[in-house]
C-alpha cells in the first residue's frame, strides 16, 4: 500500500459515536439564553442603579448643578461600563462562515488588537467619569458639613480612588494586556504558517 | 438537505478534522458540537454558492483555528504513556501515532493535511484556507514527506 493510501486508510478508521443531534441543539439553546440572561441581568441593574440614584436626587432636591452633573457622569461612567461589557462578551465571530482560514485568523487578530486597546482606554475612562462623578456630587453634601468633616470625607474618598487609580487599574491593566499580548503573538505565530513555503 | 442530514452525513468527517487538529477526543467533539451549532444557526442563510461540504469545512476549519484562545489549558498531542511504551504496531497504535503526528504539525499544516486526508479536492482545501492551490499542493507534498519519514522511524523501532 503507498504511504499515500495508507495515511488516508489509518486516517478513516478514526471514529466515534455520533452525538445525537438533539442534545447539540439543545446545548446550544442553553447556551443562548444564558448569555441573553446574563445581558438582561447586567442591563437590569444598570437601569435599577441609576433609577436609584435619579430617586435620591428628585428626594433630596439638590439645589447645585454639580450635583446633578455629578450623578450624571457617575451614571455615564456605569453605561461605559456596561456597554463595554456588552460588546466584548457579544459574539465576535459572528460571521465565521464566510471566511476562508486565512481571512479569520487575520479577523481574530484585528479583533484582539482592538479589544486591548478597548479595554484598556475604556478602563481608564471609567475611572475618570467616576471619580469626577462623585467629586462632583459630593460637594453639595460636604459644604454643609463643618470643615473638618468635608475633609475627612474626601479625604477619605480620593484615597479609596486612589487606590483604585494607582494599585487596582494599573494591575488589571498589565494582566489583561500580558495576556492578550500573549494571545495575539501566537496567532501571529500561526498566520505566518500561511505564507511560508514549508 | 436538512440539518439532520447534513448531521448525519458529516458528522464523522467533521470530528476526525478536529481530532487531527487537538487529537484529543473530548475536545475535538467539543469543536464538531460548535461546528454544527453554527451550522444549525446559519443553514438558513445558505445559499449554494458553495458546496455545502466546503461551508461545513470552512465553518470546522475556523472553529479549530479559534482553539487558538484556549490552547494553554490542555496539552495538545500527548499520547498516554502506555501507549508510547508500547511498541506495536497494531492498527491501533498507527491510528493513534497518524494523528499525533498531525496534531504536531503547526496549525495551518494540521488543517490542511486532515482536508487532504478527508479526500476534499486541492482547489477547495485552497478555497477553505485561503492560499492558493499551487501553494496548497506544495504544502501538502511536504507534509505527506514529513509523515512518511516519521512512519518509517515508528516502524523501525
Amino acid at each position: 500500500m503507498s504511504s499515500d493510501n495508507h495515511f488516508k486508510s489509518l486516517w478513516n478508521q478514526q471514529s466515534t459515536e455520533i452525538p445525537d443531534s438533539k442534545i447539540v441543539l439543545q446545548k446550544a439553546m442553553q447556551l443562548k439564553k444564558k448569555t441573553r440572561n446574563k445581558l438582561i441581568a447586567m442591563n437590569l441593574m444598570l437601569f435599577a442603579t441609576s433609577v436609584f440614584i435619579i430617586a435620591i436626587i428628585i428626594y433630596f432636591d439638590p439645589q447645585m448643578i454639580t450635583t446633578k452633573l455629578g450623578v450624571v457622569l457617575t451614571i455615564i461612567a456605569m453605561a461605559v461600563f456596561v456597554t463595554v461589557t456588552n460588546v466584548m462578551n457579544k459574539s465576535l465571530f459572528k460571521s465565521n462562515t464566510a471566511y476562508s482560514a486565512k481571512e479569520y485568523l487575520a479577523q481574530f487578530i484585528r479583533l484582539q488588537q482592538k479589544q486591548e486597546f478597548l479595554h484598556k482606554t475604556m478602563l481608564t475612562l471609567y475611572f475618570i467619569l467616576l471619580t469626577l462623578g462623585i467629586s462632583l456630587y459630593m460637594i453639595e453634601y460636604a459644604m454643609r458639613m463643618p470643615i473638618w468633616g468635608a475633609l475627612l470625607t474626601y479625604g477619605i474618598t480620593f484615597a479609596w480612588i486612589a487606590l483604585n487609580w494607582f494599585y487596582f487599574r494599573p494591575r488589571t491593566i498589565k494582566k489583561q494586556q500580558a495576556k492578550m499580548k500573549e494571545m495575539i503573538a501566537m496567532l501571529e505565530n500561526a498566520n505566518r504558517n500561511f505564507n511560508e513555503e514549508n | 438537505m436538512t440539518f439532520e442530514e447534513i448531521y448525519q452525513a458529516y458528522w464523522q468527517k467533521v470530528f476526525r478534522i478536529c481530532m487531527g487538529y487537538v487529537n484529543d477526543s473530548d475536545w475535538a467533539k467539543d469543536i464538531a458540537q460548535e461546528t454544527f451549532i453554527t451550522v444549525w444557526q446559519k443553514l438558513p442563510g445558505f445559499r449554494n454558492e458553495s458546496a455545502i461540504g466546503t461551508w461545513i469545512f470552512r465553518i470546522a476549519s475556523n472553529q479549530c483555528l479559534r482553539q487558538l484562545e484556549k490552547q494553554k489549558r490542555m496539552p495538545k498531542s500527548e499520547l498516554p504513556e502506555q501507549l508510547e511504551m508500547q511498541q506495536d504496531n497494531s492498527n491501533e497504535a498507527q491510528i493513534s501515532f497518524l494523528y499525533k503526528c498531525i496534531a504536531e504539525l503547526n496549525e495551518v499544516d494540521r488543517i490542511i493535511i486532515s482536508l487532504e486526508l478527508e479526500d476534499i479536492k486541492q482547489a477547495d482545501i485552497a478555497e477553505i484556507v485561503g492560499i492558493s492551490e499551487s501553494n496548497v499542493r506544495v504544502k501538502i507534498h511536504r507534509i505527506k514527506e514529513k509523515l512518511t519519514e516519521k512512519f518509517k522511524r515508528y516502524e523501525q523501532r
